[in-house]
């Protein structure tokens, strides 16, 4: 099961280029005094692979549930390749959509609910069949097609219900928290699998997780998603490396938030001053608040053989935890707490804990934004 | 995920005439009994006390309310008192031959009625026991028991018999331990039992047919003689009693579910077949 | 706290094992005895009867006689051929009941529940009773036949098969809505939504995904109703026709009109036979929908 079986190399599937589109237009949901999506506007590009990423309740299942068609937006328009699909019932949409426990059908085969969406569409006998192997074969699971899902592993049921939600060549794929169920290690492998495939067959994905981790692994663009708003998007590492708010940054990992005043901004740039940690130059994305903090994540802290000026600060060790692959320590400095992580094979037990150290940073490490709580 | 569709607006519209036909048979006896006139019809013609006064200045049927009640009696005292010995004696136990005892204890739910009634008819005649309410109060309590003993079984459920062994080891007697630990929680099926029982007794029309006497003529068995030859306002009075019962009970077993927040769990407790 | 369930002198942790372990010892002579009552009452006014009634079915050569007896062989085909109709009827009602049941909100649940159960509770003469003061010549219905014109002289509603049938469905109607109710409650709601994203029409969610994996609750409420309804005698009486006689009422006829004990016992055992048979088949079809969702 190491190796992937998802082969890359496979001929993509027929489709006109620069279709796949999905565009929400100032979409709301309400359930009466509740809103759970408020104005919602979001545009998935032919080809892009977008996760809808927050906590529960953030309005993410719904967002995708009103895409599929399955839950009525109460104002707004979402559109499929530019037209308007807001009447249209889900079977008329030409989404394929995998859900959080797959939802196979339990009392067909494997082939037989890969072939359902063709039969449906009245897709004859023999091309039907053929069509439904081939889409088992490229999940690499041709040769269980006979088998019911129960007699399926948690990876290779994941397996079905994609290729299930790909044989008819939707327009785009809908992925509610696909791999909620499976085990640390067969969802990396599966995360893979799916970017693999969604590569070679070019398709839009719209994804949606709450596992930071997975979104980070798998998106061309993270959409954050808190109250029913969208409060970030970006790629990956953009949104990973310059939160706009504090929020948004713990919620994608551990960070080191110091709060801050900012004495000067100058378009990306800004001077903001850390208190006991004196004044630095930061990166900046404009964004507009009453408090500002500085956050930088605990791997862009790095130790220091000497006192730098301006990105860095003396500091005092307290703790140092080894965590495997990398080290975790944890630092006092100008009455802040920080954190700061490395590589084990770049730390050495070169530090008594107690002991005094330097830290510094990267400036554009360093991310101005504005604290909410 | 519930979704209003047109599709279930649809499927609602169609089963209203199939929830009236449950309703409406047992929502016209009261007004069929209160009618004012002289023959049976609905809708009433007007409000009568009539037909109930007439019930009870009639000695055939107020003895046949007495005999039902009076075996009704006797299924209850007998069901309760067997059946929660018998759910206590169960409960968290196991042992060789359980399947076979809990099936003895379950079987007299399954055999038709029928052939109970005629199986009690040879049985009592055979040993002299007949003309009286008694023989048929016992075959009530052989069909009623199972209900007794399946309602207190499904409230000892939730009893951890962990339980009973600790406050043994307190030093607590057999009747301490009934008294505070098994009755507090067996009460509300004991309740629900004692109804269930209640209930198919004074329903229960085949066997007290089989063994009817002058002295031992139920409600139903006076009903169903009557109801052959005409439709009487008597019996409807007769039948307004029964449904006064069936509501009662009905009412209970709703209060049950929503105390228990489930629907599903009751369902095996489903009154008696009545064939 | 009443101190009747305190211990005179408090065990030491060490001795605890030991007035714990010894206590079931105890039990163990006595808690047959909680059995005893329910087990000699069976026995002696359950299994005796049931046994003398057997025996007696051995007399006389009753088993050819009764089954030589044509009026034995048309109660045999009345009951088969009646329970077959009011089963089909009853679980095709119950189905749309079950389906609104699983479809309705928390407060409507719980009075349509009170609805379906109502007839569980309201006794069998009562029901028939009812029916026959609706069905019969100056009825409601009837009236209202006439008021739209349908018919002048009234219709004969009652003493036939279609009363018998109409009244039996109306006992039996709970006991299908149950069975299905709970096996489509444990079918996961996103099997439908799958299905629509996949191009399925209501219609064919209904046909391809609802009511295949809802068939364990209709093959166990098809049977149950199926069993109770073999052994309807009252119904057949008050609402059907010299025709309508259903075994029941034959063995009935044999004890009580003939006094021909032996062969009422053989019919009674014909009877629960198959009724035994089928409780059977019935006890396997739950435990396969009970493995079904398991896995």
């Amino acid at each position: 099961m190491s190796t992937s079986v998802i082969s890359a190399h496979q001929k993509p599937q027929a489709k006109p280029a620069g279709q796949g589109a999905i565009e929400l237009r100032q979409v709301r949901k309400s359930y009466g005094d509740v809103v759970a999506v408020d104005q919602l506007d979001l545009t998935v590009q032919p080809g892009e692979f977008v996760t809808l990423l927050g906590p529960s309740g953030s309005g993410k299942t719904t967002t995708m549930m009103m895409v599929a068609g399955f839950e009525d937006h109460t104002s707004g328009s979402v559109l499929i390749d530019g037209k308007p699909v807001d009447t249209l019932p889900p079977r008329d949409r030409n989404l394929g959509v995998v859900f959080q426990n797959y939802a196979l059908f339990p009392h067909m085969s494997a082939l037989e609910n890969v072939e359902f969406a063709l039969r449906m569409r009245k897709v004859p006998r023999t091309e039907r069949r053929q069509r439904a192997v081939d889409a088992l074969d490229r999940v690499g699971l041709g040769k269980m097609g006979d088998r019911k899902p129960r007699q399926l592993s948690g990876g290779q049921q994941q397996r079905v219900a994609l290729a299930r939600a790909l044989v008819f060549n939707p327009a785009a794929l809908l992925l509610d928290e696909p791999m909620a169920a499976l085990d640390k290690r067969l969802r990396e492998q599966m995360q893979e699998e799916i970017k693999t495939l969604q590569k070679s067959l070019g398709i839009s994905v719209l994804f949606v997780t709450h596992d930071q981790d997975e979104a980070m692994a798998m998106s061309d663009r993270i959409v954050v998603m808190r109250d029913g708003k969208i409060v970030q998007s970006g790629a990956p590492d953009d949104v990973y490396n310059h939160p706009l708010t504090d929020w948004v940054a713990s919620f994608l990992g551990d960070t080191n938030l110091i709060p801050c005043t900012v004495v000067e901004r100058t378009g990306d740039e800004a001077v903001v001053d850390l208190g006991g940690l004196g004044r630095a130059r930061v990166r900046d994305r404009g964004a507009q608040g009453e408090n500002y903090a500085v956050s930088i994540r605990p791997e862009h802290l790095k130790f220091s053989s000497a006192a730098v000026a301006g990105n860095g600060c003396a500091a005092k060790l307290v703790t140092s935890t080894n965590l495997g692959a990398t080290v975790r320590h944890r630092l006092t400095a100008g009455g802040h707490d920080l954190q700061l992580r490395e590589l084990s094979s770049d730390s050495a037990a070169r530090f008594a804990p107690e002991g005094e150290v330097w830290v510094r940073w990267d400036a554009d490490k360093a991310q101005l934004l504005v604290l909410e709580s | 995920m519930k979704t209003t569709s047109p599709k279930h607006r649809l499927v609602a519209l169609l089963s209203l005439p199939i929830f009236l036909f449950l309703v409406i048979p047992t929502a016209i006896v009261v007004p069929v009994a209160l009618n004012d006139s002289r023959y049976i019809t609905f809708p009433p013609e007007g409000l009568s006390f009539a037909a109930v006064a007439g019930f009870f200045a009639d000695k055939a049927w107020t003895s046949a309310l007495t005999a039902s009640l009076q075996s009704a009696g006797i299924a209850v005292v007998i069901g309760v008192l067997l059946g929660a010995t018998a759910a206590i004696g169960m409960h968290g136990r196991k042992f060789t031959g359980q399947p076979a005892v809990v099936g003895l204890i379950l079987a007299p739910m399954i055999v038709p009625t029928v052939v109970l009634a005629l199986a009690f008819y040879q049985f009592f005649i055979a040993i002299g026991m007949v003309g009286s309410i008694l023989p048929i109060g016992l075959a009530h309590a052989v069909i009623a028991t199972p209900y007794v003993y399946l309602t207190t079984r499904a409230s000892l459920a939730g009893l951890n018999p962990a339980l009973v062994r600790s406050a043994q080891s307190l030093g607590a007697g057999p009747l301490s331990v009934l008294r505070h630990v098994y009755l507090p929680i067996m009460l509300p099926g004991l309740i629900s039992g004692a109804l269930f029982a209640f209930s198919v007794s004074i329903d229960e029309t085949v066997m007290s047919l089989f063994m009817q006497s002058p002295a031992a003529t139920t409600l139903p068995v006076k009903m169903f003689t009557d109801i052959q030859f005409n439709l009487t306002p008597k019996i409807a009075v007769s039948s307004a009693l029964l449904v006064s019962v069936a509501t009662f009970g009905l009412l209970l077993q709703v209060m049950f579910v929503l105390r228990r927040r489930s629907t599903a769990r009751m369902l095996p407790m489903a009154a008696p077949a009545q064939t | 706290m009443s101190t009747a369930t305190l211990p005179r002198t408090r065990p030491k942790g060490r001795d605890n094992p030991s007035p714990a372990g010894a206590a079931p010892k105890r039990r163990r002579t006595g808690w047959w005895l909680l059995l005893a009552p329910i087990l000699v009452f069976d026995v002696v006014l359950f299994l005796t009867p049931l046994g003398k009634l057997v025996a007696s079915s051995f007399a006389d050569n009753a088993y050819q006689r009764v089954l030589e007896d044509p009026l034995v062989v048309r109660s045999l085909v009345n009951t088969l051929t009646i329970s077959l109709a009011s089963t089909l009827v009853t679980v095709a009602l119950g189905y749309v009941i079950a389906v609104v049941l699983c479809n309705a909100g928390n407060v409507m649940r719980v009075v349509l529940f009170a609805v379906v159960l109502l007839p569980f509770w309201t006794g069998i003469l009562v029901k028939n009773f009812a029916w026959a003061v609706l069905l019969q010549d100056n009825g409601i219905i009837n009236a209202f036949l006439r008021g739209i014109g349908l018919t002048d002289a009234p219709v004969e509603l009652l003493h036939n098969r279609f009363a018998v049938i109409v009244g039996m469905v109306h006992c039996l109607l709970p006991y299908a809505v149950f069975p299905i109710f709970s096996s489509l409650t444990s079918i996961d709601d996103r099997l439908g939504l799958a299905a629509r994203s996949l191009g399925a029409t209501e219609a064919s969610v209904f046909r391809r995904i609802t009511l295949p994996l809802s068939a364990p609750g209709v093959s166990a409420a098809g049977l149950l109703v199926f069993i109770i309804s073999t052994g309807f005698f009252i119904t057949p009486v008050v609402m059907g026709g010299p025709g309508d006689m259903m075994i029941a009422n034959q063995i009935d006829y044999y004890a009580r009109q003939l006094t021909d004990f032996s062969g009422a016992a053989a019919l009674a055992v014909v009877l629960t036979v198959m009724v035994s048979i089928l409780v059977a088949v019935y006890q396997r079809v739950l435990k396969a929908g009970g493995q079904h969702e398991d896995n």
